[in-house]
């Protein structure tokens, strides 16, 4: 039975290796089904909204709330 | 993955060096690997009390919308946004290099963390053999925004484009960002590594992906 794992969105910038492990099926061929999730629209929030201090993120958000197992930092 | 930042500014900027944007505004996107990168390349170059930032959005394509507006003096970039801001005629003062790290669950298991690093592995290998055909991923990431849609693999310099295969975070290098963050008061306490870093996990899950390695 394939494992199963939910991650949050990455970008090419910083996840180029997971979006084409995914896209060319190598995560399913170590029989992992990695499934992305991504915040509804509604929920992001601007980096411009923090302070150096008290930074806004969106990062782990999903994780916290438990949709996700990991997320990229 | 290995991210590039870089320290742009724009076309008429008279900056040609970190050191000139001493007390100039610098847009950040604060909490996000990019803006301490930005803060590491600024404080390289000038005293602290210098370092000059303001909130910017997470979005490089609205950072870069504001560099061209005037808005601020410089911003940090990553791909594919540092290629536009290079076809836009802007200039990099400064590039780093900076870790993307995986945040995980307590109950991630080590035999899917393994799965996970030896899917990886191979994708590291196969883009490292071709980067020229992979940075196709960056222009497909940032569909609908013109000024990506009109960038051509050939644009790319592939030497910002740095992809190193998986292993355990060396605890010297985990201390000295923490201790770097704490001294800009973006973190409190002592670097404890037994609560930033599950050990057994990532040894169990390295142990298993190994295989792959030596393939």
């Amino acid at each position: 039975m394939a494992m199963t794992m939910t991650i949050e969105r990455v970008m090419a910038f910083m996840g180029l290796d997971v979006l084409v492990a995914k896209e060319e099926g190598l995560f399913a061929a170590e029989g992992l089904d990695l499934r992305i999730a991504a915040l509804p629209p509604d929920e992001l929030r601007s980096a411009a909204e923090g302070t150096p201090t008290k930074p806004t993120t969106n990062q782990g958000k999903l994780q916290a709330r438990g949709e996700a197992q990991m997320f990229q930092a | 993955m290995i991210v590039c930042g870089a320290l742009v500014v724009p076309p008429t900027s008279t900056v040609y060096t970190p050191q000139e944007l001493a007390h100039k505004l610098v847009a950040l996107d604060y909490g996000n690997g990019t803006a301490y990168a930005g803060l590491q390349m600024l404080e390289g170059a000038m005293p602290r009390e210098a370092v000059t930032t303001c909130a910017a959005a997470t979005s490089p394509a609205e950072r870069f919308a504001g560099l061209m507006r005037g808005d601020f003096e410089a911003t940090v970039l990553q791909e594919p946004w540092i290629t536009v801001a290079e076809q836009a005629g802007c200039r990099l003062v400064s590039t780093t290099f900076f870790h993307g790290t995986w945040v995980a669950t307590r109950d991630v298991s080590a035999e899917a963390y393994a799965a996970l690093l030896r899917a990886i592995t191979r994708a590291v290998r196969r883009i490292n053999a071709d980067k020229r055909r992979y940075v196709s991923y960056f222009i497909r990431d940032w569909s609908g925004h013109p000024e990506v849609e009109a960038l051509r693999p050939h644009d790319f310099n592939l030497g910002r484009i740095q992809l190193k295969e998986p292993g355990p975070i060396p605890e010297n290098e985990a201390r000295w960002a923490w201790e770097w963050m704490a001294g800009w008061g973006l973190l409190e306490g002592a670097f404890d590594v037994t609560t930033q870093i599950n050990r057994k996990l990532e040894r169990e899950a390295n142990q298993l992906a190994a295989a792959v390695r030596a393939g």
